[in-house]
């Protein structure tokens, strides 16, 4: 009895040993990190005040050349679909946790990463390019941090009078008498989904392929999302001259938003990219 | 809440439950073991004045109570909710104005200038839109507005209850009105809407005369009644004297790029400068007139309806079709303005 005893222990040893390594080399989660290159076309965007020689100018479809001196944009509501179809929700109802503000005069706001996501091939994510409508409250006491880090005096990503979060900012400048141009977007939406009651909704939901599949694991893939603000005056939806005609160089409310709104993350049907695009893929 | 009435009811019952043990072990007295009965907070009923319309849905949702409305009442008077302590609700929202004041533009911390002119506050209950773009369609979300907004208070709401958790005065009310001392974001914009929604104004000359309480117009404010019935009452209507649409009446433009009207909101370009027709009661007190106090008197407002207004494509149907503009003889506007007067309700704004 004894003995057999013994042959069993020495059996489970080896097995014991197998699985030890096995979780040695694959972790059953890891990083994600997000790249953001903000770019008109291919060209990362540099930032620049009116007179710069500097900053990155583009030009748009009808001709208008322009540049910012300010970009920045919320990301939240992260998905991450595996092979399999599983799809890994990302903190989607913490702000503090799964919400953050692209800010590109701050380098650091370029990489966000995403912590402990289950070891796996992904082939898609999915995010929102603002805040979706039931977290959208400027509430400090549920997400202080969030709230702090949008709200900032540098960041002033409150849309105060919609009580809610600005979803993007753009300061910047154009034709070459360098006019100001100021294109700030939010959703106005009173009421609960699929019962609106009034008002804007700005929030678009971005769908992306992974042109390769990142594999977490042992590795902790790295995602560059290219944001082409190309875009914004030649977006798949709309065509936009600023100045007159379609659209005034300044949009700081519900008014002529979603023109750009849906140049920026897409019309909601047909677009569910807008100007997003995922770039590269780093397995290692 | 129902929790805390749940576990309030298990306590009461365990305590109902060992009381004769009590009573038969020792002669303790009762008050030592049950608990003190939570202070009464009586509901306050609001009264509806005739012919006003039902009450905004929210307020059964927020029915004010006694201490509520105490609370509110405070609170609405706290600078503490501005980040120097110079700014509060009533600041701008003062009773002698029917809460609104005299200035063209709100101001508000450091003597910033606020986008627009400050709405009277008044009537709240049955007001299926706030402000000028309608914007909050519940009472209880305006609150948060000007403590974040930098041209106003320029707090936060946790600034706010950090400063205001150190009175005492306040723990004591906040356990009042509703039952315990924890002071919350919810619970200081229920509060204050508690309060504006007693702030119930329908005791003017024109109610009394209405109400056959023994007061007659004088025959200018009876000719003025014609004219208003006529020339004001198609937008001005119902007992609280504007039926709560928005509408671009070509009124001078606000030049600042955040001005787009109810547009601000909806985005749609029909609405683009349209504004909530105000209410005319107490409209006496509460010059300038206008989005952004673009008239000093009745009387200029008048005159530039009856001298023509700006056009827009969207310029309200009833302008367009008299030529975009309401033509009034200088009899006419006299009588308007003393019938307009006598929706004034002097008790309301504390003058009588």
């Amino acid at each position: 009895m004894k003995n057999i005893k013994n042959y069993l222990l020495l059996s489970i040893l080896p097995l014991a040993l197998i699985s030890c390594s096995k979780n040695d080399s694959t972790p059953v989660a890891n990083n994600i990190t997000l790249h953001f290159n903000n770019t008109f076309k291919t060209t990362t965007i540099v930032l620049g005040d009116a007179a710069s020689s500097t900053a990155t100018v583009n030009t748009s479809a009808n001709g208008q050349v322009h540049h910012f001196s300010e970009l920045k944009y919320v990301i939240s509501n992260i998905r991450l679909i595996k092979a399999d179809g599983n799809e890994i929700p990302y903190n989607i109802n913490d702000l503090d946790k799964g919400a953050t503000v692209v800010n590109q005069s701050k380098p650091q706001t370029l990489d966000y990463v995403l912590s402990n996501i289950p070891a796996g091939e992904y082939k898609q994510i999915k995010f929102g390019l603002g805040v979706k409508q039931e977290l959208n409250t400027l509430d400090q006491t549920k997400f202080p941090k969030f709230y702090a880090e949008a709200g900032a005096n540098d960041t002033e990503m409150h849309w105060e009078w919609g009580t809610g979060y600005r979803f993007t900012k753009l300061e910047g400048f154009y034709d070459t008498d360098n006019k100001e141009m100021s294109i700030h977007t939010g959703s106005t939406i009173e009421g609960e989904e699929g019962a609106y009651t009034q008002g804007v909704d700005a929030y678009r939901e971005i769908i992306l392929d992974f042109p390769a599949h990142p594999i977490v694991g042992r590795n902790a893939p790295k995602i560059t999302i290219n944001a082409d603000f190309d875009k914004l005056l030649s977006g798949k939806t709309n065509t936009i001259t600023l100045g007159s005609g379609n659209a005034t160089p300044s949009v700081h409310t519900a008014a002529n938003m979603v023109l750009f709104v849906d140049n920026l993350g897409g019309n909601g049907s047909n677009d569910t990219s807008g100007m997003f695009s995922i770039s590269n893929v780093e397995n290692n | 809440m129902a929790a805390l009435l749940i576990y309030r009811l298990i306590e009461m019952k365990k305590a109902i439950a060992i009381l004769p043990i009590f009573l038969l072990l020792i002669s303790c007295s009762k008050e030592d073991i049950i608990e003190p009965a939570p202070e009464e907070n009586p509901e306050i009923s609001l009264t509806i004045p005739t012919g006003f319309p039902s009450l905004n849905s929210s307020v059964n949702g927020n029915k004010p109570t006694k201490f509520g409305v105490e609370l509110g009442e405070k609170l609405f008077h706290e600078k503490m909710f501005s980040a120097n302590n110079t700014v509060s609700c009533a600041s701008c929202h003062q009773q002698s104005n029917a809460f609104s004041d005299k200035n063209i533009q709100a101001i508000g911390i450091h003597d910033r200038v606020g986008l627009r002119n400050t709405p009277p506050i008044q009537n709240m209950a049955f007001m299926n839109f706030y402000n000028w773009d309608g914007n909050i369609l519940q009472l209880e979300k305006q609150p948060l507005v000007p403590i974040i907004t930098h041209e106003e208070m320029n707090s936060s709401i946790l600034e706010v209850i950090d400063k205001i958790s150190t009175v005492h005065e306040y723990k004591d009310l906040f356990k009042k009105a509703f039952g315990d001392e924890s002071i919350t974001s919810e619970r200081i914009y229920r509060s204050i809407a508690q309060y504006e929604y007693t702030l119930i104004s329908a005791n003017s000359k024109y109610d009394r005369v209405k109400r056959n309480e023994g007061e007659i117009f004088t025959e200018s404010e009876a000719r003025g009644y014609q004219v208003f019935k006529q020339k004001c009452a198609s937008c001005h209507s119902t007992e609280l004297f504007t039926d709560q649409s928005f509408r671009n009446v070509g009124f001078p433009i606000n030049p600042s790029i955040e001005e787009a009207g109810r547009a601000r909101i909806t985005g749609i370009p029909a609405d683009y400068m349209s504004f909530r027709v105000p209410s005319l009661r107490n409209v006496e007190y509460t010059a300038p007139y206008g989005s952004f106090g673009q008239f000093p008197t009745l009387k200029a407002v008048l005159d530039y309806f009856d001298n023509g207004v700006l056009y827009a494509d969207n310029l309200d149907p009833f302008l367009k079709e008299n030529g975009n503009r309401i033509p009034l003889t200088e009899q006419e506007k006299q009588d308007a303005i003393s019938f307009i007067k006598t929706l004034s309700d002097h008790t309301f704004v504390g003058k009588e």
